[in-house]
Protein backbone atom coordinates (compact mmCIF):
# COMPACT_ATOMS: atom_id res chain seq x y z
CA UNK A 1 0.00 0.00 0.00
CA UNK A 2 2.96 2.23 0.77
CA UNK A 3 3.76 1.75 -2.58
CA UNK A 4 0.91 3.29 -4.49
CA UNK A 5 0.87 5.83 -1.82
CA UNK A 6 4.34 6.68 -2.84
CA UNK A 7 3.61 6.76 -6.64
CA UNK A 8 0.53 8.66 -6.23
CA UNK A 9 2.10 11.31 -3.96
CA UNK A 10 4.52 11.86 -6.89
CA UNK A 11 7.33 13.37 -4.77
CA UNK A 12 4.43 16.14 -3.99
CA UNK A 13 3.73 16.88 -7.10
CA UNK A 14 0.40 15.12 -7.31
CA UNK A 15 -1.99 18.40 -6.83
CA UNK A 16 -0.20 19.52 -10.24
CA UNK A 17 0.71 16.41 -11.83
CA UNK A 18 -2.76 14.31 -11.88
CA UNK A 19 -4.83 16.97 -12.89
CA UNK A 20 -2.44 17.75 -15.44
CA UNK A 21 -3.63 13.93 -17.27
CA UNK A 22 -6.96 14.14 -16.22
CA UNK A 23 -7.32 17.54 -18.40
CA UNK A 24 -5.08 15.70 -21.69
CA UNK A 25 -7.19 12.22 -20.89
CA UNK A 26 -10.61 14.10 -20.84
CA UNK A 27 -9.48 15.95 -24.25
CA UNK A 28 -8.53 12.37 -25.65
CA UNK A 29 -12.07 10.71 -24.94
CA UNK A 30 -14.44 14.07 -25.53
CA UNK A 31 -12.51 14.01 -28.73
CA UNK A 32 -13.88 9.80 -29.66
CA UNK A 33 -17.29 11.18 -28.38
CA UNK A 34 -17.51 14.20 -30.03
CA UNK A 35 -16.56 12.14 -33.17
CA UNK A 36 -18.61 9.98 -33.11
CA UNK A 37 -21.57 12.04 -32.27
CA UNK A 38 -20.83 13.92 -36.01
CA UNK A 39 -20.99 10.79 -37.71
CA UNK A 40 -23.78 9.39 -36.07
CA UNK A 41 -25.71 12.75 -37.01
CA UNK A 42 -24.56 12.97 -40.40
CA UNK A 43 -25.71 9.48 -41.27
CA UNK A 44 -29.08 9.99 -40.00
CA UNK A 45 -29.17 13.38 -41.84
CA UNK A 46 -28.14 11.93 -44.90
CA UNK A 47 -30.54 9.18 -44.44
CA UNK A 48 -33.24 11.50 -44.13
CA UNK A 49 -32.55 13.45 -47.27
CA UNK A 50 -32.69 9.88 -49.32
CA UNK A 51 -35.86 8.88 -47.77
CA UNK A 52 -37.27 12.48 -48.96
CA UNK A 53 -36.02 11.93 -52.44
CA UNK A 54 -37.15 8.70 -52.83
CA UNK A 55 -40.67 9.95 -51.65
CA UNK A 56 -40.77 12.59 -54.09
CA UNK A 57 -39.78 10.60 -56.57
CA UNK A 58 -42.72 7.77 -55.70
CA UNK A 59 -45.05 10.86 -55.57
CA UNK A 60 -44.03 12.44 -59.15
CA UNK A 61 -44.64 8.76 -60.63
CA UNK A 62 -47.76 8.24 -59.12
CA UNK A 63 -49.13 12.09 -60.39
CA UNK B 1 3.86 13.13 -63.37
CA UNK B 2 0.50 11.13 -62.78
CA UNK B 3 -2.47 13.49 -61.30
CA UNK B 4 -4.53 10.28 -60.69
CA UNK B 5 -3.88 9.36 -57.29
CA UNK B 6 -4.59 13.33 -56.07
CA UNK B 7 -8.09 13.37 -57.94
CA UNK B 8 -8.68 9.80 -56.01
CA UNK B 9 -7.98 12.06 -52.57
CA UNK B 10 -10.49 14.12 -54.25
CA UNK B 11 -13.29 11.71 -54.77
CA UNK B 12 -15.58 11.51 -51.80
CA UNK B 13 -16.55 8.43 -52.23
CA UNK B 14 -13.17 6.97 -52.39
CA UNK B 15 -12.09 9.22 -49.15
CA UNK B 16 -15.43 7.68 -47.10
CA UNK B 17 -14.01 4.11 -47.51
CA UNK B 18 -10.82 4.46 -47.25
CA UNK B 19 -11.21 6.44 -43.86
CA UNK B 20 -13.64 4.08 -42.68
CA UNK B 21 -10.99 0.95 -43.47
CA UNK B 22 -7.92 3.18 -42.24
CA UNK B 23 -8.98 3.77 -39.21
CA UNK B 24 -8.51 0.90 -36.77
CA UNK B 25 -5.20 0.88 -38.17
CA UNK B 26 -4.37 3.92 -36.39
CA UNK B 27 -6.62 3.70 -33.49
CA UNK B 28 -5.17 0.94 -31.97
CA UNK B 29 -1.08 1.41 -32.02
CA UNK B 30 -2.49 4.61 -31.05
CA UNK B 31 -3.79 2.96 -27.98
CA UNK B 32 -1.00 0.32 -27.50
CA UNK B 33 2.11 3.59 -28.17
CA UNK B 34 -0.02 5.54 -25.27
CA UNK B 35 -0.57 3.44 -22.80
CA UNK B 36 3.27 2.12 -23.14
CA UNK B 37 3.97 5.55 -22.85
CA UNK B 38 2.09 6.02 -19.71
CA UNK B 39 3.50 3.18 -17.92
CA UNK B 40 7.60 4.16 -19.13
CA UNK B 41 6.94 7.97 -18.22
CA UNK B 42 4.90 7.49 -14.67
CA UNK B 43 6.55 3.91 -13.53
CA UNK B 44 9.57 3.24 -15.13
CA UNK B 45 11.74 6.76 -16.25
CA UNK B 46 13.81 7.74 -13.43
CA UNK B 47 12.84 11.19 -11.45
CA UNK B 48 14.70 14.23 -13.52
CA UNK B 49 17.71 16.05 -10.98
CA UNK B 50 16.29 19.27 -11.20
CA UNK B 51 12.18 18.67 -11.42
CA UNK B 52 12.06 15.78 -9.69
CA UNK B 53 8.55 13.57 -10.12
CA UNK B 54 7.11 16.83 -11.19
CA UNK B 55 8.78 16.63 -15.20
CA UNK B 56 6.67 13.97 -15.62
CA UNK B 57 4.22 16.31 -16.90
CA UNK B 58 5.95 16.61 -20.17
CA UNK B 59 4.79 13.28 -20.78
CA UNK B 60 1.19 14.87 -21.75
CA UNK B 61 2.24 18.52 -21.63
CA UNK B 62 4.61 18.00 -24.96
CA UNK B 63 2.13 15.88 -26.78
CA UNK B 64 -0.66 17.88 -26.47
CA UNK B 65 1.38 20.97 -27.19
CA UNK B 66 3.20 19.16 -30.35
CA UNK B 67 0.02 17.94 -31.40
CA UNK B 68 -1.62 21.88 -31.44
CA UNK B 69 0.87 23.16 -33.97
CA UNK B 70 1.31 20.16 -36.10
CA UNK B 71 -3.00 20.02 -36.54
CA UNK B 72 -3.21 23.86 -37.33
CA UNK B 73 -0.39 23.48 -39.67
CA UNK B 74 -2.26 20.39 -41.35
CA UNK B 75 -5.49 22.40 -41.05
CA UNK B 76 -3.82 26.07 -42.99
CA UNK B 77 -2.32 23.17 -45.82
CA UNK B 78 -5.55 21.85 -46.11
CA UNK B 79 -7.60 25.05 -46.55
CA UNK B 80 -4.88 26.59 -48.86
CA UNK B 81 -5.71 23.54 -51.23
CA UNK B 82 -9.39 23.60 -50.88
CA UNK B 83 -9.05 27.52 -51.65
CA UNK B 84 -6.99 26.77 -54.43
CA UNK B 85 -8.13 23.75 -56.30
CA UNK B 86 -11.57 23.96 -54.95
CA UNK B 87 -11.44 20.44 -53.37
CA UNK B 88 -14.43 19.50 -51.38
CA UNK B 89 -12.48 16.88 -49.66
CA UNK B 90 -9.77 18.97 -48.77
CA UNK B 91 -12.45 21.74 -46.99
CA UNK B 92 -13.35 18.98 -45.14
CA UNK B 93 -9.99 17.64 -43.86
CA UNK B 94 -9.84 21.54 -42.74
CA UNK B 95 -12.94 21.51 -40.78
CA UNK B 96 -12.59 18.02 -39.16
CA UNK B 97 -9.20 19.40 -37.79
CA UNK B 98 -10.00 22.10 -35.81
CA UNK B 99 -12.07 21.09 -32.91
CA UNK B 100 -9.70 18.57 -32.60
CA UNK B 101 -6.63 21.36 -32.78
CA UNK B 102 -8.72 23.80 -30.44
CA UNK B 103 -9.09 20.90 -28.01
CA UNK B 104 -5.32 19.78 -27.73
CA UNK B 105 -4.32 23.50 -27.64
CA UNK B 106 -6.56 24.32 -24.39
CA UNK B 107 -4.53 21.21 -23.17
CA UNK B 108 -1.42 22.23 -24.13
CA UNK B 109 -2.56 25.29 -22.06
CA UNK B 110 -3.79 24.37 -19.40
CA UNK B 111 -1.04 21.53 -18.71
CA UNK B 112 1.44 24.04 -19.26
CA UNK B 113 0.12 26.11 -16.54
CA UNK B 114 -0.09 22.96 -13.84
CA UNK B 115 3.62 22.54 -15.36
CA UNK B 116 4.69 26.33 -14.67
CA UNK B 117 3.03 26.41 -11.28
CA UNK B 118 5.79 24.51 -9.15
CA UNK B 119 8.89 25.45 -12.09
CA UNK B 120 8.23 29.02 -12.26
CA UNK B 121 5.55 29.86 -9.10
CA UNK B 122 3.21 31.36 -11.64
CA UNK B 123 0.42 29.21 -14.02
CA UNK B 124 0.37 32.09 -16.16
CA UNK B 125 2.91 34.56 -17.89
CA UNK B 126 2.82 36.84 -20.62
CA UNK B 127 5.86 35.12 -22.27
CA UNK B 128 6.47 34.78 -26.11
CA UNK B 129 5.86 31.24 -26.04
CA UNK B 130 2.43 31.31 -24.46
CA UNK B 131 1.22 34.53 -25.69
CA UNK B 132 1.38 33.02 -29.19
CA UNK B 133 0.02 29.63 -28.06
CA UNK B 134 -2.68 31.40 -26.49
CA UNK B 135 -3.29 33.17 -30.18
CA UNK B 136 -2.91 29.63 -32.12
CA UNK B 137 -6.42 29.11 -29.78
CA UNK B 138 -8.05 32.17 -30.60
CA UNK B 139 -7.42 31.05 -34.35
CA UNK B 140 -9.01 27.90 -33.58
CA UNK B 141 -11.68 29.30 -32.34
CA UNK B 142 -12.01 32.26 -34.59
CA UNK B 143 -12.02 29.36 -37.07
CA UNK B 144 -15.33 27.69 -36.01
CA UNK B 145 -17.09 30.82 -35.25
CA UNK B 146 -16.71 31.94 -38.65
CA UNK B 147 -17.94 28.62 -39.73
CA UNK B 148 -21.20 28.66 -37.79
CA UNK B 149 -21.88 32.19 -38.79
CA UNK B 150 -22.83 31.51 -42.41
CA UNK B 151 -25.93 28.48 -43.00
CA UNK B 152 -24.10 27.43 -46.72
CA UNK B 153 -21.30 24.99 -46.12
CA UNK B 154 -19.67 25.56 -49.17
CA UNK B 155 -18.84 29.99 -47.93
CA UNK B 156 -18.19 28.58 -44.87
CA UNK B 157 -15.66 26.61 -46.42
CA UNK B 158 -14.02 29.69 -47.97
CA UNK B 159 -14.06 31.99 -45.69
CA UNK B 160 -13.13 29.93 -42.96
CA UNK B 161 -10.21 28.81 -45.37
CA UNK B 162 -8.85 31.90 -45.95
CA UNK B 163 -9.07 32.63 -41.64
CA UNK B 164 -6.66 29.16 -41.15
CA UNK B 165 -4.31 30.09 -43.73
CA UNK B 166 -3.46 33.46 -42.74
CA UNK B 167 -3.33 32.17 -39.19
CA UNK B 168 -0.55 29.79 -40.55
CA UNK B 169 1.49 32.86 -40.00
CA UNK B 170 1.88 31.74 -36.23
CA UNK B 171 3.08 28.27 -36.32
CA UNK B 172 6.45 28.94 -36.91
CA UNK B 173 6.51 31.68 -34.05
CA UNK B 174 5.18 29.31 -31.69
CA UNK B 175 7.57 26.88 -32.57
CA UNK B 176 10.53 29.21 -32.55
CA UNK B 177 9.55 31.88 -29.90
CA UNK B 178 11.95 29.86 -27.22
CA UNK B 179 14.90 30.81 -29.56
CA UNK B 180 13.94 33.93 -30.68
CA UNK B 181 13.22 35.56 -27.59
CA UNK B 182 14.38 35.36 -24.05
CA UNK B 183 11.67 33.03 -23.00
CA UNK B 184 10.39 31.92 -19.22
CA UNK B 185 9.86 28.52 -21.04
CA UNK B 186 12.39 25.82 -21.92
CA UNK B 187 13.99 25.48 -24.93
CA UNK B 188 12.79 22.63 -27.23
CA UNK B 189 14.04 19.42 -26.08
CA UNK B 190 13.60 17.06 -29.28
CA UNK B 191 13.69 19.50 -32.07
CA UNK B 192 16.98 21.50 -31.92
CA UNK B 193 20.63 21.59 -33.25
CA UNK B 194 22.91 19.14 -31.73
CA UNK B 195 20.30 16.61 -30.97
CA UNK B 196 17.62 16.28 -28.01
CA UNK B 197 18.82 17.10 -24.54
CA UNK B 198 16.90 14.36 -22.46
CA UNK B 199 19.49 12.11 -22.77
CA UNK B 200 18.36 9.18 -20.87
CA UNK B 201 16.60 6.61 -22.97
CA UNK B 202 14.35 5.75 -19.96
CA UNK B 203 13.17 9.41 -20.39
CA UNK B 204 13.15 9.99 -23.84
CA UNK B 205 11.60 6.87 -24.89
CA UNK B 206 8.07 7.38 -23.30
CA UNK B 207 8.00 10.71 -24.91
CA UNK B 208 8.77 9.77 -27.99
CA UNK B 209 5.95 6.85 -27.48
CA UNK B 210 3.89 9.55 -27.31
CA UNK B 211 4.46 11.59 -29.49
CA UNK B 212 4.19 9.38 -31.80
CA UNK B 213 0.67 7.45 -29.81
CA UNK B 214 -0.99 10.66 -29.98
CA UNK B 215 -0.05 11.28 -33.72
CA UNK B 216 -1.78 7.96 -34.54
CA UNK B 217 -4.78 9.29 -32.24
CA UNK B 218 -5.46 12.08 -33.94
CA UNK B 219 -5.29 10.71 -37.39
CA UNK B 220 -7.73 8.00 -36.47
CA UNK B 221 -9.87 11.16 -35.04
CA UNK B 222 -9.56 12.61 -37.96
CA UNK B 223 -10.24 9.86 -40.45
CA UNK B 224 -13.44 9.51 -37.77
CA UNK B 225 -14.78 13.16 -38.34
CA UNK B 226 -14.17 13.23 -42.33
CA UNK B 227 -16.21 10.67 -42.57
CA UNK B 228 -18.89 13.06 -41.16
CA UNK B 229 -17.81 15.77 -42.64
CA UNK B 230 -17.78 14.35 -46.41
CA UNK B 231 -21.28 12.97 -45.61
CA UNK B 232 -22.46 16.27 -44.96
CA UNK B 233 -21.11 18.32 -48.31
CA UNK B 234 -22.58 14.72 -50.03
CA UNK B 235 -26.19 14.46 -48.78
CA UNK B 236 -27.37 14.62 -52.49
CA UNK B 237 -25.12 11.92 -54.04
CA UNK B 238 -25.70 8.52 -55.29
CA UNK B 239 -23.26 6.79 -53.63
CA UNK B 240 -24.23 8.17 -50.11
CA UNK B 241 -27.21 5.20 -50.29
CA UNK B 242 -24.68 2.75 -50.96
CA UNK B 243 -22.14 3.95 -47.95
CA UNK B 244 -25.31 4.09 -45.82
CA UNK B 245 -26.36 0.82 -46.66
CA UNK B 246 -23.05 -0.44 -44.49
Amino acid sequence: MTGLMHFLAMGGYARYLWPCYGITFAVVFLNIYWARRLNARARSEAKRRLAMREKLVLEEEEA
Amino acid sequence: MSWTWFHRFGSPPHVYRLARRLTPWFAWPAALLILAGLYGGLVLAPPDYQQGDGFRMIYVHVPTAYLSIMIYTIMGVAAAVGLIWRMKVAHAVAASCAPIGASFTVAALATGSLFGKPMWGTYWAWDPRLTSELLLLFLYLGYLGLRSAFDDLQRADRASALLAVVGLVDVPIVHFSVVWWNSLHQGSSLLRLGGPTIYSPAMLAPLLMMICGFTLYFVAILLMRLRGEVLRRERAASWVKEALAT
